[in-house]
């Protein structure tokens, strides 16, 4: 057993950051807020709790499992901790900014907390990164969102950038309700797991035709260019070769943006897209485990109180735990140790060029040994900064 | 992982090794002399393919390794991927081998009186706690597993729990240990296992290895 009267234990999922890591959190974070509204995506920041009902509507319905709950003393209703943002902000645009201009361009950053880590993602508590595009229907909202969203991972440093395309709508309307439920859900769990093994099992439920299309739709997925090939060598019904004409536009779009952002696509991918509305992406870098981000299109504001189908809405959502895994160790800044009875202007002066200064706060019997306990880089010696070299 | 490195494939020690090789070998890849010696101690070994190493491991860690993208590909069971559930494993390629059936038992004489209809909740040893629980739950039966793993059929003899879930394949061990199969919970075979951001950040190279692999079952199955 675990002792726990050992001060330093924290629940499973649960951690200090410490320095340099969180500092370098935030300078992530702050940068990647930048392009967004650099992008024209004006900043929001929802509250961390909120009402369950407001936040489990929608695409939010998605976390009802991962939702920490707690009774609001005051109104006597159940609260949620935020386990995602992106329904926060679909509830503030359906809501307090139901009148400003569309489209909408908003962003966020904040802390989500969630039930249970998974053996891939232990994490429980972790800051999103996203913006959201609500108000516009069209292809071109998608890839403004995508390409951005590739954009502001360049730039803090994530190398080979890729992006998986999906259109989660497609197989449902392939499916059409014509799937009795029992079937559906093994249906769904070998779709999302690629298993064609388990779709021929399935075949004296659904049909050799429909088994046969949706192994090709399995296989398909690949390169952008060989997939949209592959399916479009598919007779698809027609609701599904509506869906398909649509990612088709945003992937062409995407292109036209972005021509050197390796695309791939993924005709039958599902998982955590199972509330989205339309065309959904994944962000994935070459050599790191897990995705990095996702996002893609669903109706803001359909849910809670508001009657109505919703705004059409996109956006993307980046995680830091998966984002710092993936960034090399920031370089360490030049920390100067400055001795007692430096004047406070010439601290302010080493400051603006630059320097850390970390001061002394009283006389010690060596200066350059004190710089080197203390993890400087350099000393401040006759007035001047050096560095400390080895010892 | 990192964006160049090579590709490891990952296969399962013992029974299913001697059947996946002729598909291995079918795909093109051919590993290093010291793979077939049995004396050898190494874990991972050099292909013909420059770009692509194999490494062996036991069959429950062969969903690890792939999950985790230690791994990119491997050869594993529906059963060990049920188990884990990983999200991060797709399994593109029924490769038809290792046949055979995750199954319920108990001894002979119970079956007589035992009516799996009117289960409410019951205690079975098994290697397959998760999955287990998993499928009882589905049925409304609360399942109380006691992980083994290994000798499943010596439980009921000996009094540890009456009931097992185990794979079966000709159902001689069963028998042998006076116990009866009264429910099939899954069909097992060997799937192609990939690593998901494997598949979507090297398409070209992980895709090819699929076609091949799905070729190779072809081909044999001819």
């Amino acid at each position: 057993m675990e002792n726990p009267s050992n001060p330093g234990l924290l629940p499973a999922g649960l951690s200090d950051l410490l320095p340099p890591d969180a500092g370098f959190e935030a300078s992530v974070t702050e940068r990647l807020i930048d392009v967004c509204q650099a992008h024209g995506y004006q900043r929001v920041k929802p509250p961390l709790m909120e009402f369950e009902d407001s936040l489990l509507s929608g695409t939010g319905a998605a976390m009802d499992r991962q939702v920490f709950r707690l009774m609001d003393p005051v109104s006597q209703r159940m609260m949620g901790l935020r386990a995602d943002i992106t329904p926060q902000i679909a509830r503030i645009a359906a809501s307090r900014l139901k009148s400003a201009p569309r489209p909408l361009r908003l962003c966020y950053a904040g802390q989500v907390l969630r039930v249970r880590g998974d053996q891939i993602r232990p994490e429980r508590q972790f800051a999103q990164i996203g913006a959201e595009l609500i108000g516009s229907a069209t292809p071109a909202a998608d890839a403004e969102v995508i390409v951005m969203a590739a954009d502001a991972l360049g730039y803090i440093g994530v190398a080979d950038v890729s992006i998986d395309l999906a259109v989660p709508t497609l197989v449902t309307a392939i499916l059409g309700g014509a799937v009795p439920p029992a079937a559906e859900r093994t249906l769904r769990e070998a779709l999302n797991h690629k298993d064609t093994g388990a779709l021929d099992g399935l075949t004296t439920q659904i049909g050799g035709d429909l088994t046969d299309l949706l192994k090709r739709l399995v296989l398909a997925a690949g390169p952008a260019d060989d997939t949209l090939a592959a399916v479009d060598a598919i007779d698809l019904p027609a609701a599904a070769a509506a869906e398909w004409d649509t990612l088709k536009a945003i992937a062409a779009k995407v292109r036209a943006l972005a021509p050197t952002l390796p695309l791939t696509i993924d005709p039958v991918e599902h998982r955590g897209f199972e509330y989205h509305a339309g065309a959904t992406f994944t962000l994935y870098a070459a050599g790191v485990r897990g995705e990095l981000g996702s996002g893609g299109r669903y109706l803001a504001g359909n849910g809670g109180t508001t009657a109505g189908a919703g705004e059409p809405a996109t956006g993307f959502t980046l995680f830091t735990d998966t984002l710092l895994r993936a960034l090399p160790r920031p370089a360490q800044g030049r920390r100067l140790f400055v001795p007692a009875g430096t004047a406070a202007d010439r601290m302010a002066a080493l400051r603006a060029e630059g320097w850390i200064t970390v001061a002394a706060l009283d006389d010690g019997a060596d200066a350059r040994a004190e710089a080197r306990r203390l993890g400087c880089t350099h000393w401040l010696h006759d007035g001047r900064p050096a560095p400390i070299g080895e010892a | 992982m990192n964006a160049n490195e090579k590709l490891v494939l990952a296969l399962p020690k013992g029974r299913i090794l001697e059947e996946v090789m002729p598909l291995v070998r079918h795909a093109g890849i051919e590993p290093e002399p010291a793979f077939d010696d049995s004396k050898s101690r190494q874990l991972r070994f050099t292909t013909n393919v420059p770009e692509l190493d194999i490494i062996r491991v036991r069959s429950f860690d062969v969903a690890t390794f792939v999950a985790f993208g230690a791994a990119h590909l491997g050869v594993a069971g529906n059963d060990v991927l049920m188990e884990f559930d990983y999200s991060e494993i797709y399994a593109p390629v029924d490769l038809g081998i290792g046949y055979c059936r995750l199954a319920v038992a108990e001894p002979a004489e119970m079956v007589k009186s035992d009516d799996p209809q009117q289960w409410s909740s019951i205690r079975v040893a098994t290697k397959y706690p998760a999955l287990t629980r998993r499928h009882f739950a589905r049925r409304g039966v609360h399942a109380e597993c006691i992980k083994l793993n290994g000798a499943m059929e010596l439980a009921p003899t000996l009094g540890l729990c009456r009931r097992i879930v185990d794979l079966v394949s000709t159902g001689a061990t069963m028998k042998a240990n006076g116990l009866v199969e009264v429910e099939t919970i899954a069909e097992i075979t060997s799937r192609l296992a990939v690593n998901r951001a494997a598949w979507k950040t090297r398409p070209k190279e992980i895709g090819g290895w699929v076609t091949k692999f799905k070729e190779a079952v072809d081909a044999l199955a001819a």
